[in-house]
């Protein structure tokens, strides 16, 4: 793992504190600081007749039939729909804003064109409208939408996704075109002259250099959109086609009905893809550095 | 990432064009590229049939525009940057501006609980609640018929007597009609309908009206099942031509008020109103509310704190992370990183939850294990109530930061930071001249954006504290970690007539001016960053 | 590129969504405790009718707001079931219709005041919820007739040491109480919310939380709140869980408490909750109701299938046995008297005040809840002047609308 090997096999305490040892106190620190609201949700989803906080006397109990029945015995909660519709909603935004925030970051970093700077600005302007009744709209357009086409209008997964690519420029945008502009214009040059077209340049020279800033971007945005809840309660009517997020937020949306361990061990199950995801880009995310010390 | 030596990061500037090669693209380029289009424009030529037939002139003009701008950009030659831009931006302009510009519009009207809808649906609706059933009258059992002057019903009282009327003859007795079970199914002279040819007629049985005798005053007979009628009396009359509603009992006149709703002389409305412009209302509603502007200093202040805070303390310590994360020596980071996204991968409003249980006073965690039995009024107490908040804004935000800045720390290319090792910079002295401020140029945008998001963070604040603690001495529900959008939703959406859009509307309005006025400025720090690199 | 937009509207225009077929259908709404009964109930409308139900499962807390928004553009269900407090919201954005019941007095009188708006009918009440006590029998078995012995009791058994708590009931979150779970013991000193309009139900122009009872309810809530009665700090979970481990012999919840009540195997019974302050003790009952839509294009259907089918015995006793609700047909709540829980809850419910179906009451809950919480936790220097002040407050925003 580590790249540059110990010069001396001797293990000096000392030492490996100074260089890596600290890091790793501040990282248990921190591990234990973000992990320990967590442990309760772990515990209510391992206690079928706890409730969330009621006591401070966590794993009382440990059976997974909360787990179980999420996944086989709530036909009226299809909660392995829900992830799948998840995951499907989550990656297709995900690619797509990267594709999409891309080809703009390009434009930005690239080009020169009238309003360039105000563009940038500008996207970044319209995000900062509160979203607390833009649902109002977004609801009536979607309607006006499906009475053209229903296949991408209300109720439909098409449709969600859309909403959130109205996203897909703009903070996303900014990151990538902050990265961009780190690598050197003279390799776009170079290409240019051997006779590729802008397109063979961002495709081929370009984007596999700015393959963390893809990865992060692309990830933000997967968790963004599986986690979003108020457009996607508002787009997806129908139990079937719902995510993760309004699924399950309909076991605890009623005081007298919540059920707060089932709701907990969705949200334990809910938060593997993201992390899954993490993990596997996480060498994309990192590449720079091992790229860098290889060469 | 590999970095030719010879080329060191370079801020955009203007470069110039050289004269290169224009290349052709390949024929295989070409035909996707216009069968790609034909299909955009198939799809979008139909729906702006539809819109045209629909009669939504405006839509179909800019649906129009919109694909005249496709086609132009893409078939020509130049316009380079439009190649890349439009993908991106059709999605920007119909699901974010097109969103704000109606939200805009919509704070220009009475849109809300009670204005709902349209001035007709109002008028039916009006109609529909004036109705009502005479006190001890008997249940019909009716039959619809099919009769000389069209739809009529045939009904059957208790106490068997049968009559036969229509909305233009009112019910008369008859004797000759045929009866089943008690009741009469069918007339000489009318044809019954079935249950299956009332399903296609459901609108029209369901506004049949048949009085009970020439006097309107007496009632009228209506069924809304087809099978069973009841006698009802409306003490409202509509007038169509002099668009008023008159109360039959107290004579009172109802009249268009201009604000969408049907009013008397002396103030009474009628219930439902529809909506309708009204102009700068809402704005002066909002400039000119007591509940609002009595606090109004002390929760901007605080919500300009909290922003910047939030995004202060995410930042620090999400750089901070990725920094220390950050050493090719260190063993086990890849757990450490994915452990760091934990807070980011739960829904946010059950972490927030799980919080504020932690923080009970007398029961939560925190003041019980941690400290002992001791009992902090973390959420309860004004100042302290602040602290908590920036607490777990702090762990909900900063794995977003983290992963950012791990990502960004890739694009400083290690040459530099070598380079200024061998200078014999310390680490701290490289970090902060070298690494802090290469970061700063892609990630000031990022956190001016966070600023703004947490701006109408309402989430953390609704989930955590309500906004509370409340004061209960001052007469007004507003608490001391209320911020702005919070304070909004209180006035503009939990109101004693529900929720008021075109209100909460113009509030957005007021706030989005603030908060791209405080960007804008910030951009422009930003931009003189930039220079300085 | 033409040939293909032209294609692409002849093929809608003959596509199946044409009037014609519309009207054997209609499209239902429900949350989860209502949509695995309904799909049984339903069979026999279809049949019976040769027409067809969409039934469509909706998140409960969201059916109210998102038919008011999706009603006017005619996307909205044919009929809904949903709480009754939403009633006078539904009724003043016209989006939905009155209906006439034949013989309201078949049902709980309590169900039907709870769908009543200005004097009108809207829903067909099907089932009734409200707080109950509810007390640990193997630490007391007797039932207590006022709430000062049913302390009394509670406090020898915590100075005896069998119990931590003598009494629980939760309270709100962020240090407000939870007032819809301490009306009963409100009601009990004459201090109801609203009174009642001539037209019948709720009048908003009459709080009677300011009351003369009022400033007396609020010293008792001090004083309850300096011996410990009444906690701020008791949220839902930490409230139930005291009772589930024996930690307390009463609370004050409703049905939804006694799966885990149960599964934590405590010998309990439910009884009606003992007067505080003289007066009987009535608790908010929240009534289950099915609406018509106003723009419903299968009027007919939909109020064929709300009144006479959701009205039916068949039918409520279906949603009995999913829901665990008591029936609001009588003869309903007769025929599922061997549940001696629901049965008990269905007694405390009939004498219980419908939940209040006024727009107005938006504006009570969170100044009632913050002002009895800072009461309970001694923050207010005179509970008095902060009733009085709760109340002029109330008042204003209720007038402003």
């Amino acid at each position: 793992m580590s790249q540059l090997p110990a010069r001396r096999p001797r293990f000096r305490l000392r030492k490996w504190f100074a260089a890596t040892g600290w890091r790793h106190v501040i990282g248990i620190v921190f591990a234990v600081f973000c992990a320990f609201p967590l442990v309760y949700v772990l515990s209510s989803s391992l206690n079928p007749n706890g409730t969330l906080l009621g006591s401070n006397t966590l794993f009382s109990k440990v059976d997974f039939s909360n787990y179980v029945n999420l996944l086989f015995n709530l036909p009226q909660q299809p909660f392995v729909a829900w992830f799948l519709n998840t995951l499907v909603i989550g990656l297709v935004t995900g690619a797509s804003t990267v594709f999409l925030g891309a080809l703009a970051a390009y434009a930005f970093s690239r080009m020169r064109f009238a309003g360039r700077r105000v563009g940038l600005l500008t996207l970044l302007l319209v995000q900062m409208f509160p979203q607390l009744l833009a649902v109002v709209a977004i609801f009536l357009l979607l309607n006006a939408i499906s009475n053209i086409f229903p296949a991408i209008g209300l109720n439909t997964q098409i449709g969600l996704i859309l909403v959130y690519l109205g996203g897909a420029l703009g903070v996303n945008t900014y990151l990538m075109y902050g990265f961009f502009n780190t690598v050197p214009a003279s390799l776009d040059e170079a290409a240019k002259i051997d006779g590729a077209g802008h397109a063979r340049t961002f495709f081929t020279i370009i984007l596999p250099l700015v393959g963390p800033i893809l990865a992060v971007v692309g990830l933000l945005s997967f968790i963004s959109s599986t986690s979003e809840y108020v457009v996607a309660s508002v787009v997806l009517t129908d139990p079937t086609r719902q995510t993760l997020a309004v699924g399950l937020y309909s076991f605890i949306s009623q005081a007298t009905s919540a059920n707060w361990t089932l709701f907990s061990a969705g949200a334990v199950m809910a938060a593997i893809p993201p992390m899954a995801l993490f993990l596997y880009l996480q060498k994309y995310v990192i590449s720079g550095l091992t790229a860098g010390a290889v060469k | 990432m590999t970095i030719a030596p010879e080329a060191p990061p370079e801020p955009p500037t203007e470069r110039p064009r050289r004269t290169v090669l224009r290349p052709t693209p390949s024929l295989s380029v070409i035909l996707i590229k216009i069968a790609s289009l034909g299909v955009l424009d198939a799809v979008v030529l139909y729906a702006l049939f539809v819109l045209l037939m629909g009669g939504s002139y405006l839509v179909f003009a800019l649906a129009l525009i919109g694909l005249i701008a496709i086609n132009v950009i893409y078939f020509s030659k130049r316009m380079l940057p439009g190649k890349y831009l439009a993908p991106g931006l059709v999605f920007l302009l119909i699901f974010q501006v097109f969103v704000v510009g109606y939200s805009a519009y919509i704070a220009f009207t009475n849109f809300g609980d009670g204005h709902n809808g349209t001035k007709a649906d109002a008028i039916t609706g009006i109609v529909a609640n004036s109705l009502s059933r005479v006190p001890d009258s008997p249940t019909y059992a009716v039959t619809v018929v099919q009769g000389p002057n069209g739809l009529g019903l045939l009904t059957t009282t208790p106490s068997g007597t049968v009559q036969v009327g229509d909305p233009k003859n009112p019910l008369h007795t008859i004797t000759d009609a045929q009866l089943s079970g008690g009741k009469a199914v069918s007339a000489p002279g009318y044809t019954t309908l079935s249950f299956q040819d009332l399903l296609t007629k459901q609108t029209q049985v369901a506004a049949l009206v048949v009085p009970i005798s020439a006097n309107p005053n007496d009632g009228a007979i209506r069924t809304a099942d087809g099978s069973t009628g009841f006698l009802y009396k409306s003490n409202l009359s509509y007038d169509a031509k002099a668009d008023t509603f008159t109360d039959s009992s107290s004579g009172a006149v109802y009249r268009d008020d201009g604000n969408g709703e049907y009013a008397s002389s002396d103030g009474k409305k009628l219930s439902p109103g529809w909506t309708v412009v009204v102009g700068f209302k809402n704005f002066a509603q909002a400039f000119g509310d007591q509940s609002i502007r009595g606090p109004l200093l002390s929760t901007i202040v605080w919500t300009f704190a909290f922003a910047f805070l939030s995004v202060f303390l995410t930042f620090a310590v999400g750089l901070f992370l990725a920094v220390v994360f950050n050493d090719p020596r260190m063993r086990g980071k890849k757990i450490y990183r994915v452990i760091m996204i934990l807070p980011y991968a739960f829904p946010g409003f059950l972490s927030a939850l799980v919080w504020a249980g932690l923080m009970n006073p007398q029961f939560g965690f925190i003041n019980q294990v941690l400290l002992g039995g001791a009992t902090v009024p973390w959420l309860t107490d004004p100042t302290l109530a602040k602290v908590s908040i920036l607490i777990v804004n702090t762990w909900l935000g900063f794995p977003y930061m983290f992963l950012v800045c791990t990502g960004a720390l890739q694009s400083i290319p290690e040459e530099v930071v070598e380079a200024a090792k061998m200078d014999g910079a310390r680490a701290w002295a490289t970090f902060r001249q070298i690494k802090l401020p290469l970061l700063m140029v892609s990630l000031a945008p990022l956190l001016i954006s966070t600023f703004a998001f947490n701006f109408n963070n309402f989430n953390v604040i609704y989930l955590l504290t309500g906004g509370g603690p409340t004061d209960v001495n001052a007469s007004i529900n507003v608490g001391s970690t209320d911020i702005l959008i919070t304070l909004v939703y209180k006035v503009a959406f939990a109101t004693a007539s529900g929720r008021n859009y075109g209100l909460a509307s113009a509030f957005a309005i007021l706030i989005f001016i603030v908060v791209a006025t405080v960007s804008v400025i910030g951009f422009r720090r930003t931009r003189a960053l930039e220079e300085i690199n | 590129m033409a040939a293909l937009a032209l294609a692409g509207c002849s093929g809608t225009s003959s596509s199946p969504s044409s009037p014609a077929a519309a009207g054997s259908t209609i499209t239902v709404w429900a949350d989860d405790t209502h949509i695995a009964a309904l799909k049984t109930v339903v069979a026999t409308f279809e049949k019976a009718n040769n027409v067809t139900v969409k039934l469509i499962q909706k998140d409960g807390a969201k059916i109210v707001s998102d038919f008011i928004q999706q009603a006017p553009t005619g996307n909205g269900p044919d009929v809904f079931v949903t709480a009754n407090d939403g009633t006078g919201n539904l009724v003043q954005n016209g989006v939905i219709a009155p209906i006439t019941i034949p013989n309201e007095s078949d049902y709980a009188k309590v169900g039907i005041d709870a769908v009543t708006y200005n004097g009108k009918t809207y829903g067909m009440p099907v089932s009734l919820e409200s707080v109950a006590l509810i007390q640990n029998t193997a630490l007391d078995p007797t039932t207590h007739d006022t709430f000062d012995q049913l302390l009394a009791a509670g406090n020898k058994l915590k100075a005896a040491g069998k119990v931590k708590y003598p009494f629980v009931v939760q309270s709100g979150t962020n240090g407000a109480s939870d007032p819809y779970h301490l009306y009963p013991l409100e009601t009990s000193f004459g201090v109801p919310v609203f009174g009642t309009s001539s037209a019948g139900g709720y009048d908003s122009t009459d709080l009677q939380l300011g009351n003369a009872q009022g400033t007396k309810w609020a010293a008792q809530l001090a004083a309850w709140g300096k011996s410990g009665v009444l906690n701020p700090n008791y949220t839902y979970d930490i409230a139930l869980n005291a009772f589930t481990s024996g930690q307390t012999p009463y609370i004050i919840t409703g049905p939804w408490s006694l799966p885990k009540i149960q599964a934590a195997k405590i010998a309990y019974s439910v009884v009606k909750i003992p007067s505080a302050g003289g007066q009987p003790s009535q608790p908010f009952v929240g009534v289950q109701a099915f609406f018509v839509n106003k723009y419903s294009k299968n009027s007919l259907l939909a109020n064929k299938f709300a009144v006479e089918y959701m009205g039916s015995e068949a039918a409520q006793v279906a949603f009995y046995k999913t829901g665990q609700r008591a029936p609001a047909l009588l003869s309903a709540f007769q025929s599922v008297s061997s549940d001696k829980d629901v049965t008990a809850f269905g007694a405390v419910s009939a004498n219980g005040a419908p939940l209040p179906n006024i727009p107005a009451m938006n504006s009570v809950w969170a100044d009632w809840g913050n002002t009895e919480g800072a009461i309970i936790a001694g923050k207010a220097a005179n509970p008095a002047t902060a009733w009085t002040t709760m109340v002029g407050s109330i008042k204003a925003a209720i007038a402003k609308g």
